[in-house]
Formats: structure tokens, C-alpha cells, sequence
């Protein structure tokens, strides 16, 4: 995807009266711009990270930061920045009893440690993400009239459906929507496939499938059957020909590289088991995708190394009049400057974390005070076996198939849904494999040559780790807040992460380790999964000890709803305080079911476009009756 | 006395190199071949004299060459001496197996403490990877039919075939 | 055999085969130059020259979906089709010889003679011959394929490629009008390697079906080799292969809105030295000595004649297997590396390197 350069400087950027300003170049501000600009409204994307990565070698040093890294964390391709910092799992320490943790980025008040991260680069957290792209059931939209738990949204599943459509479009999703079968109700339209074909299922997949696929499990009095699927994932595959009557008649065209050179690719995925953190050949949607076909417009300005700082709202019609921005020189800089920005309507697209630390750091907690509260992530369960045969660990897409049946039923009046991930790189996520078993076979096992290699093959080969990722349901305790006890170099506040795993969950979490053990009995596995007490994320629980893993699933900070009493946004994801003001992104979403958010958010996204287009012919409007008079 | 006489012969840093070579095929069970095409040979080689000194890499090849003489083309006698006279050795050893995994992974894991103590704490004796190429050129990787993550992916849908692992 | 204007859907074949070999007889040259850099260095030259290589099997592609519209075998198996290099180039071009060499200034040169655009009019009316951009030729033993003889005698060559493709849409246009369109495409439309099987950044392929396909296949391979119109960018706005190479050779970039010869874009740095000494056209008999290492360069050419038997497969009626076959080179990539590291004595400091020599194994 070749794009103009459009990065502008900040003079140019403050003479310049924009229509709408959007804070946050990832994927729900990249998608806000392009279909704006579409319109000829004039944009600015405030964006906190160094912006250096719109280009192909940008995106290179990228790759290198990653391989000469010691430790290959999600942010592992990006220098410190402390201008903008970012939370990193390897910052990441048990809470010590009594005082919060409050060494790195995010200061951890506990009493759930979580090692969730997020990116503040160009094109936000979709660098990392693994690019999974299941919708959200329709039973998820009513969970609390269907089951008692969480809370309704304030909009259907079926109006949300087109917006689905186009975010698939988007993020160029390959898929199998035949194997999306886990809803009782009609979750797509009659013949509707994704634009490119599945992802074929991985060696791995298939050694598990053989043996678990028919089991049959007993998940709260109901009896239940598994099958291992492929999940849709917005990757680079082969177009499929039926989606031609979806798309105008024409065959999908995936999205290649983004480049401001000659240097164009346009990679299909080829299998570098690196999705998350980095894929090498941008067969991965992330949102410099669509952010470079929005800075192709030609009306959309990106303003980088600029860190929003305060939303300023107008006393007497409650507006917002400014946001007033820290620009720094660079990251090894302690100089900035502040600067106000104006315009007729602003979009905070930061993540859930990052909204609401704008917002409560402008002393914004909505009138409904639910600002930064219903902190939702997904909760992941890592459990890990060896298998009995070689089953080609490490190839692949970092997931390619899991298990997606227990994602809804009765039982969610009990206990929460869970989705499992076959995790095609093996054991790393949870016991840093497979550098750990060569560490282990050389210093412990004492083997080297022949011997080594042959214990390397055993020891990796043969792995397979199940990752649960469990339904959360949102509680305002769980919460973000900020103190101005605690600031980054920039003078803003760091988000304070108040969290603890709700019981539903953790029952969740309880059933997805028994049925891991079943699986692992089915394949003849040796389960090697441990879960120290030592450990940041120990959660104890009916006399079991888990580790839990944070998901990056971070959502419900300024939830939506029905009135400004329950809610912060409206269906349209607009404040229900200042009318010119949306927050974006998964921090909108009242709950998240067993989805990955980024493809719900993308669709709420879309949807929120025909509301702002419909604020600004009214701002317009009555801008030139302003100016008429 | 021995060391002496070894060192005299292996003068050039070629023909160090190519001691270090030989070595490096025993514990890593891959071809001469295979080793020089990480194109990693000299860099691998620098980064651990620049480490540990040119001496005590000297010691190392010295013993290996020692290790060589005593098995008398025995593979398994060479295997058995380059326990005695290298993994074993309490100075030797931890570089040998940093050797090992320098090869298999690209990275050199700082020594343990009580050889720091013993043997000086050299302030380049950090965990780090010797070079993003480096990464990239890990054994471990073909050695389980795969590739680094990140990189040298074979291409699309290939993950579902069988891999091709057999013992060596 | 000479080559001679083309009359009948037979000569229209024969004329295709030659460009399905000419289009693949610049990617072992080009292969070996990028992979011959050391990793990690020489970024921007490598990546030019990775396009141009990623085009170039865009152009072999759309050369093979023309051969089968016209019901044509698109064969990339048959003894000869991959030259011994160094050779002259299969259109018969022979003031320059392609050979298999290192990144250096040389090779760059030789990749700008076969990327040349045609030459201009003024100075063709000196030197060409015939409106069909000809040259007169020293006949030598090297080339692969027969040159032209004119009504005089003498022996003629294209001078560009361009000129080359100029003459096979001439062709079409000529057999289209005179045995109907129908008759000229009778190819299987299953056979057509559609945008399904291969996409890339080097544009689009084009199932061809008729003469404005075929036409549009034409233009895209000869504007992505030479520039539109004399320009240095094509119709889509694409720096042409020339000229792409010659930002290497000037270290400097284009920008759009520059002329020929005279880029004013940012400079691109070369590491002249960062690159494997490799030898020059190297053959299996030059690794006597080294055994693994002429063994590695055995299994190399056993895995590119499997390469080329997969892409034959694939054109003829198995497009699902173009997608594994361009897997397949990454290990092409892989066993380059692995070659041009090993040296091919102690003494020497030359290391070994593809040989390319399909025919041998």
C-alpha cells in the first residue's frame, strides 16, 4: 500500500483549522480518518509515538530492534520511549503486599497483577496484535436478559452485522464462516463468506484434531462435543471467488506493505510464526494499512511525537473548545513544547487504557462517573503438554485452529465461556521455549551434538500449549484512575490499574484447566503445566493455584449504554456529556464475550462514521449561517 | 609446557578459526558445510575473544586439540575427552556450553557468577545477541525443520504438511 | 532457423516460448546479485532489486497465461530453457553478455543493457534497420535462440526487450485480424493463472482471454521493464526497471517529475564491499575440491529443476501449485546463502554460489 508522506510539522499543523481531530493513529482512528476523508473533511491524527515507521525501512528497524532483542516481548521492536511510555510484560513484578506497584509505566494497585500491553506507535497496538478476528454471538449482545450476567448492549447484533462486513473488508480476514457455528442464532447473512479462504490448519491442528475432535465434555450439566476449527484472522491469504458477490462483483485484493518507496510488497502470510510481535512481510493487517490509504486522501494530516495531554471542554455549552498537546523533540529528549489544537469535533482513539487516562487526567469522569471503570481483558489460561509424536511445533501463523464450542451456551448463567487457542509456537508464552529447553539441554542435561539435537527435536517438536482465553464481565471496581502522585517525563499521569479476576471468571478458568486435562488424556500428552506462586498473575481459587496471563483485550472504560446515567457513550460511541466528542474503541464495548475486540471495535468504528458524518453537515451547516449572518 | 607448543602452531588467526571450526562441528553435530553457511563463523569467533581474551580462547582450542589427539579419531572417545578436557573443566566448560548455545540461538548468555569471580568479570560479558542476522542464523531452527520466528518462513500453507525431523 | 516476422499462430507460439525463457533468464542474474550481499546491509539496493525480480516472475507468469490463451505449452522443463551462462539474452540481444555475478558496478551495468529502453527515434534511424527497433549482428555460437535475416541477408536482433514484446503485439494484432479473435484464443481458461494464485507488490496479473488482455499483458511487462513512452515511469506510475537499477549506479533515488538520467531524490547508500566474494558463473567442476560444497550445489540445481517442474505444472492446468512453487524460493534463497559462504579453497578467498547449470542434473 503505497501512501503520500503526510507526516507534518508542528507549525503547520496549529496554522491549519481542522474539521475533526482524532487522537491515535491505530486502528479505530485510522479507520475514522480514511472514511471521513472520503468526504473531504480536513484531519488531524494526534499520534504519541515517534512516527518514524511509515516506511519500509522504518518498519525494518522494527525487525531488527526484534532480533537483536534479548527478550521478545509484544514491544520488543520498539526503543523505550519515555515521552510516551508503554507498558511491557517484562516490566511486569508481584504486587508486594500493602503498596502499589509503581515502578514502570502502569502503576499496579492489584490485588490481580496483570501483564497487559499496548503499543503507542503508528498504528497502535494492531503492530502486535495477532490479527484473530472472530465476531462477537449474537447472544453476547443480550447477556444479561438471556443469562443474568454483565450487561446488555444498547444495540443489536443484526444492526451490527454490515458494520461487521466492512471490517472484515478492512482488515482483509481469511476464514471459514461454515465453521462459525457456535450461535444459535443467525450471525451471518445467507452466503456470506470472508474475503480470502482459511488459513490452512496447521500440522499441529490436525495431530490434535485426530484425537480430540468428537470428545465429549460435560460443561455445567450440558454435554457438549469439540471440534477443532480454524479461526478467521485478517491475514493475507487466497482470495476467495464467492466473496466477488460481496464485494461489487470483484475478487478481493489483499493489502500488501506499506511503503512510501519504490520497495512495494505484497505479501501472503508465508508462515513466520511471528504474528505477535512482528510479521516480517506485513501479510498481517495492522492499521498502517488503512491509516496510509486515509494519508493518501491528501486530507489527513498526521502530527507525530505529540502526546494529547487535556481535553478542554467550554463551561457554557459543554463542548469540547481544545485539546492541548505535548509535543516532544525526541525520545531521548526531556524538551517539548505544549500547544492547543481546536476543531469542530475531536475523536479519542487512544485504547481503553489511554481514553480514559485522557480523560480523568482532565478531570472528565463523565457525569455518570463510570470514566476508566468496567476495566475489562480477557484472562488467559496457558496449559501445556508434550505430545507423543512429533507434531512440527513452531510452524505456521502463531494460532491457526483452536477450540471455540464452549464460547456460549447455558452454562454462562453459571460460569464463564471460554475459547481455546492451539498455539503454533509452542510452549514460549508460557515457559519462553524454545530458548528455555535449549538452555536447559546445555547446562542441565549436559548434552551437546547429536544427542542435543535430537533432545531439541523432542523437547520442542512434540509441544502444544492450549491457550483459554476466558470470558470477564465488567464490574466498575475493576478500574483505571490517575493520581498526580505518579506522572510520566511528559508531567501526564500514568494509568493505575485496579483489577481482580470476578468469581464467574475464575470458574471459567477452574473448568478450562479440567478440560485441558481431558485433552491432554485424549492425546496421550505429558502435562508439563505449573503454575508457581511466585508468579505476578498467581491467582488462587477453590485450592488450586493458576498463573494468569494478561489478554491485551483491554475494553468498557467509557462504556456504552442507554442514558448518560449508565453509561459514558452513546450506541454511536458519543459522549453523552459533550456532544462533540466520541470515544472510540474497545473501551466503548459493555462487554467483550469470548472475541478478540479488534474486529468489534473496528465495526463499532464504522458505525460511529455515520453519526460524525451526520454532526458535521449539521457543524457545517450552521457554520455558514454563522458566517452568512 | 603443552599449551606452548600448541600455540606455536596455531599462529594465524586462520588457522585458529579453523580449530575453532573443527571444535564447533563436534558440539553442534552440523557439518563443516552448514557452519559456514550461517555466514556466522568470524563473528562468533570475535564476539567471544573479545569476551573472554584471545588467551583463554587459545586454552580452549588447545584443549580441543588435546581432546582430538587423545580420541585417535574415536567418535565416541572424542566425545568422552571433550567432556574431560572441556565441558567439565571449570573454566572451560560454561564457554564451551556458551559456544553451544551461541550457535544454536545467536545469543552469549552471561557467565556464571562464580566463574566472573574466578576468572574476572569482563564488562562485555553481558547476555546479548551477537547480531540480528545472528538471530536469524540459529541452528536450533533447521534442526526442528523450522525457521526463527520472524524470519526465513517457508511459505504460504507449507505449515501443514508434515515437517521433516529425523534423528541424527 | 531464423527468426522472421510473425505470420501464422505457430510463429506467434514460437515467439511466446522465447519470452517465457527471456523472462527467466534474468532471474538467476538477478538472484544471484541480491543474494550475494551480505544480510542486513546494501537495504535499499536490495530491495530495487527485489522488485524487479518479483516483477519479473509477474512477467514470466503473464508470458505463460499468453502462451496458454493462444493454446500454446507453456514448458519450462525442456533441455536448454535455462541458459549457460554467460549468455546473450534470448531475444537475440547480443552487444552484452548476462552472466551469474556478485553485486558490483558491473553487474549493475548489466542489468541496465537488459532493462535498456528502446532507442530513440533520431539516433534508431541511424543505427536500426527496420521500424521493429533491429540491429545488425555478429552471428555467434552463444546465441540461444536464431536472429532475424533481412531480405538483404544480413542478421538482425532486437534491440531492446521492448522492441521484442513490440513484435509479438504486432503479431497478435495481425493474426487477430486476419483469422478473427476466436481463433487465434483457443486456449483452456483454466489454465490461466488468476489474481488468486499470485499477487504481489509488482501489480497485477491478467488472465488473458483475448487480444485486449493479451495487448494489456504486453504493455505492463515491456512499461515495468522500460518506462512509458521514453519516460522513466510507467502508465501506472512505476519507476521502469531501468531506471530503478540506475538509482544504484548513481546512488540516488528518483522522485517523481525528474528526467531521465538526472534523479534528485535522496541518496542510497552502497556498501560496495558488503557483499560474499563469490565466483563468477561458477560450475560444478569448480568445486571438485570441496565436496559438501559441490554437493550443496548439486541438490541446489536438483531443487530449481523441481522449481521450474512445479511452475510447468502449475501452468498447465494446476494453478494451485504456483503458490507452493514461489514458496519454494525461499529456500532458493536459503541454499544461495549457504553456497556463497562456503569457500571454494583455503587459499582462495572466491566462495561458491548457484550454478544453475539444470540441464547437468
Amino acid at each position: 500500500m503505497r501512501h503520500k508522506n503526510r507526516i507534518v510539522d508542528h507549525k503547520t499543523a496549529f496554522a491549519k483549522n481542522y474539521d475533526v481531530v482524532i487522537v491515535g493513529s491505530g486502528i479505530s482512528g485510522s479507520i475514522i480518518a480514511k472514511e471521513l476523508s472520503k468526504k473531504g473533511y480536513d484531519i488531524l491524527i494526534l499520534e504519541a509515538g515517534p512516527g518514524k515507521d511509515l516506511t519500509l525501512s522504518g518498519y525494518e528497524k522494527y525487525l531488527n530492534n526484534f532480533y537483536s532483542a534479548v527478550s521478545k516481548d509484544n514491544n520488543a521492536p520498539y526503543k523505550r520511549n519515555p515521552n510516551a511510555p508503554m507498558p511491557r510484560s517484562v516490566d511486569v513484578k508481584k504486587l508486594e503486599s500493602g503498596k502499589p506497584n509503581t515502578d514502570s509505566y502502569l502503576v499496579q494497585n492489584g490485588p490481580f497483577i496483570s501483564d497487559f500491553t499496548y503499543s503507542r506507535v503508528v498504528g497502535g497496538t494492531t503492530m502486535h496484535f495477532e490479527s484473530k478476528t472472530p465476531r462477537m454471538l449474537p447472544e453476547d449482545f443480550n447477556i444479561l436478559t438471556r443469562y443474568g450476567r454483565g450487561l446488555d448492549w444498547p444495540l443489536k447484533y443484526e444492526e451490527l452485522m454490515p458494520y461487521y462486513r466492512k471490517a472484515e473488508f478492512e482488515m482483509g480476514v481469511s476464514g471459514d464462516v461454515s465453521s462459525q457455528t457456535f450461535s444459535n442464532e443467525k450471525a451471518y447473512e445467507d452466503g456470506y463468506v470472508f474475503p480470502m479462504q482459511e488459513m490452512p490448519p496447521s500440522y499441529l491442528d490436525q495431530c490434535v484434531a485426530k484425537k480430540v475432535n468428537g470428545t465429549k465434555i460435560n460443561i455445567a450439566g450440558e454435554i457438549r462435543s469439540l471440534k477443532i476449527r480454524t479461526f478467521p484472522q485478517g491475514r493475507n491469504g487466497i482470495p476467495n471467488e464467492d466473496y466477488k458477490k460481496f464485494n461489487n462483483g470483484e475478487l478481493f485484493r489483499p493489502v500488501g506493505a506499506v511503503s512510501q518507496h519504490q520497495a512495494e510488497e505484497g505479501e501472503r502470510c508465508q508462515g513466520n510464526n511471528n504474528c505477535t510481535p512482528i510479521c516480517p512481510v506485513q501479510a498481517k493487517y495492522d492499521a498502517r494499512k488503512t491509516l496510509a490509504q486515509a494519508l493518501e486522501s491528501g486530507c489527513v494530516d498526521i502530527l507525530t511525537r505529540t502526546v494529547a495531554s487535556r481535553v478542554v471542554i467550554d463551561p457554557v455549552t459543554q463542548k469540547v473548545s481544545a485539546i492541548v498537546c505535548k509535543s516532544y523533540k525526541d525520545l531521548d529528549s526531556k524538551e517539548y513544547t505544549s500547544e492547543t489544537i481546536t476543531a469542530k469535533l475531536f475523536v479519542l482513539a487512544a485504547n481503553a487504557v489511554e481514553n480514559a487516562r485522557l480523560m480523568l487526567a482532565s478531570g472528565l469522569n463523565s457525569s455518570s462517573d463510570l470514566m476508566g471503570r468496567n476495566l475489562m481483558d480477557h484472562p488467559y489460561l496457558l496449559t501445556w503438554g508434550l505430545l507423543p509424536e512429533i507434531a512440527g511445533t513452531t510452524r505456521g501463523t502463531i494460532c491457526t485452529s483452536g477450540i471455540s464450542d464452549i464460547r456460549n451456551g447455558d452454562f454462562r448463567t453459571e460460569q464463564a465461556a471460554f475459547a481455546v487457542d492451539i498455539h503454533n509456537d509452542g510452549w514460549g508464552w508460557a515457559t519462553g521455549s524454545p530458548t528455555t529447553n535449549l538452555e536447559d539441554i546445555v547446562d542441565n542435561k549436559n548434552k551437546f551434538g547429536k544427542d542435543l539435537r535430537n533432545e531439541l527435536v523432542h523437547q520442542i517438536s512434540k509441544q502444544l500449549l492450549l491457550a483459554n482465553m476466558v470470558e470477564m464481565m465488567p464490574d466498575p471496581c475493576n478500574r483505571i484512575t490517575v493520581n498526580p502522585k505518579y506522572v510520566d517525563q511528559l508531567g501526564n499521569p500514568r494509568p493505575i490499574v485496579t483489577m481482580q479476576i470476578p468469581e464467574y471468571t475464575m470458574k471459567g478458568i477452574a473448568y478450562a484447566r479440567q478440560m485441558s486435562r481431558q485433552i491432554f488424556q485424549r492425546l496421550g500428552a505429558e502435562d508439563y503445566s505449573v503454575y508457581g506462586t511466585d508468579d505476578y498473575g498467581y491467582v488462587k481459587y477453590k485450592g488450586e493455584g493458576y498463573a494468569i496471563r494478561g489478554g491485551n483485550h483491554l475494553a468498557g472504560t467509557h462504556i456504552m449504554g442507554t442514558d448518560a446515567t449508565n453509561s459514558v457513550v452513546d450506541a454511536k460511541q458519543k459522549s453523552w456529556d459533550h456532544s462533540n466528542l466520541y470515544l472510540v474503541g474497545a473501551g466503548s464495548m459493555p462487554t467483550i464475550g469470548t472475541s478478540n475486540t479488534t474486529l468489534t471495535l473496528a465495526a463499532l468504528c464504522f458505525k460511529s462514521v455515520d453519526a460524525i458524518l451526520e454532526d458535521l453537515k449539521h457543524l457545517h451547516s450552521s457554520k455558514q449561517i454563522s458566517n452568512q449572518l | 609446557m603443552v599449551l606452548h607448543k600448541y600455540l606455536l602452531i596455531m599462529k594465524t588467526h586462520h588457522e585458529k578459526l579453523s580449530v575453532f571450526l573443527d571444535l564447533s562441528v563436534v558440539l553442534t553435530a552440523f557439518s563443516a558445510y552448514q557452519l559456514h553457511g550461517t555466514g556466522q563463523l568470524e563473528a562468533y569467533y570475535t564476539t567471544i575473544v573479545d569476551i573472554i581474551g584471545d588467551q583463554t580462547m587459545s586454552e580452549i582450542l588447545v584443549a580441543f586439540n588435546t581432546a582430538k589427539t587423545e580420541a585417535s579419531s574415536d567418535q565416541k572417545q572424542l566425545e568422552q575427552q571433550i567432556r574431560i578436557h572441556l565441558l567439565s573443566n571449570d573454566k572451560l566448560g560454561p564457554i564451551t556450553r556458551n559456544i553451544i548455545k551461541m550457535w544454536f540461538i545467536g545469543s552469549w548468555y552471561q557467565l556464571p557468577n562464580i566463574w566472573r569471580e574466578a576468572y574476572g568479570k569482563s564488562e562485555k560479558d553481558q547476555t546479548f545477541v551477537v547480531s540480528s542476522i545472528a538471530y536469524t542464523e540459529g541452528l536450533l531452527w533447521p534442526t526442528i525443520d523450522s525457521h526463527p520466528p520472524g524470519a526465513k518462513a517457508p511459505g504460504y500453507g507449507t505449515w501443514a504438511n508434515p515437517p521433516k525431523i529425523s534423528e541424527v | 532457423m531464423h527468426l522472421h516476422p510473425i505470420k501464422t499462430v505457430e510463429d506467434l507460439q514460437f515467439y511466446v516460448a522465447t519470452a517465457i525463457q527471456l523472462e527467466h533468464a534474468t532471474i538467476p542474474p538477478y538472484l544471484t546479485a541480491m543474494y550475494s550481499i551480505h544480510p542486513g546491509t546494501n537495504k535499499d539496493a536490495y530491495d530495487v532489486m527485489r522488485v524487479v525480480a518479483i516483477e519479473e516472475m509477474l512477467h514470466l507468469t503473464l508470458a505463460a497465461n499468453l502462451m496458454n490463451a493462444i493454446g500454446g505449452t507453456p514448458d519450462l522443463t525442456q533441455k536448454g530453457f535455462v541458459p549457460s551462462y554467460p549468455t546473450y539474452l534470448p531475444n537475440g540481444e547480443t552487444d552484452f553478455e548476462v552472466g551469474l555475478g556478485k553485486f558490483s558496478l558491473e553487474t549493475i551495468d548489466t542489468f541496465l543493457n537488459i532493462e535498456r529502453p528502446p532507442l530513440p527515434t533520431n539516433s534508431k534511424k541511424n543505427n536500426a534497420t527496420s521500424n521493429l527497433g533491429l540491429l545488425k549482428t555478429q552471428r555467434t555460437k552463444k546465441m540461444l535462440i536464431p536472429t532475424f535475416k533481412s531480405a538483404e541477408g544480413d542478421e538482425l536482433h532486437f534491440y531492446s526487450i521492448g522492441e521484442f514484446y513490440k513484435a509479438i503485439g504486432e503479431g497478435i494484432t495481425k493474426l487477430t485480424e486476419e483469422l478473427g479473435e476466436k481463433n487465434v484464443f483457443v486456449g483452456d481458461p483454466d489454465k490461466q493463472i488468476t489474481p488468486e494464485y499470485y499477487y504481489s507488490g509488482g501489480g497485477e496479473i491478467i488472465p488473458i482471454h483475448n487480444k485486449k488482455s493479451a495487448l494489456a499483458a504486453i504493455r505492463l511487462i515491456s512499461e515495468q521493464g522500460e518506462g512509458h513512452e521514453g519516460g522513466i515511469f510507467d502508465y501506472e506510475g512505476e519507476l521502469s526497471h531501468y531506471y530503478r537499477f540506475q538509482q544504484i549506479k548513481l546512488g540516488k533515488y528518483y522522485h517523481k517529475g525528474d528526467e531521465p538520467n538526472d534523479p534528485s531524490g535522496e541518496s542510497m547508500p552502497i556498501d560496495w564491499d558488503a557483499v560474499y566474494p563469490i565466483q563468477s558463473n561458477p560450475r560444478i567442476e569448480d568445486f571438485e575440491n570441496v565436496l559438501e560444497l559441490k554437493k550443496a550445489a548439486i541438490d541446489f540445481n536438483l531443487f530449481y529443476k523441481n522449481f521450474l517442474k512445479q511452475l510447468t505444472n502449475s501452468f498447465n492446468g494446476k494453478p494451485d501449485q504456483l503458490i507452493s512453487a514461489v514458496g519454494g524460493m525461499f529456500r532458493i534463497k536459503e541454499m544461495s546463502y549457504q553456497l556463497m559462504r562456503n569457500p571454494i579453497n583455503e587459499k582462495e578467498k572466491t566462495t561458491g554460489a548457484p550454478t544453475f547449470e539444470i540441464d547437468l542434473v
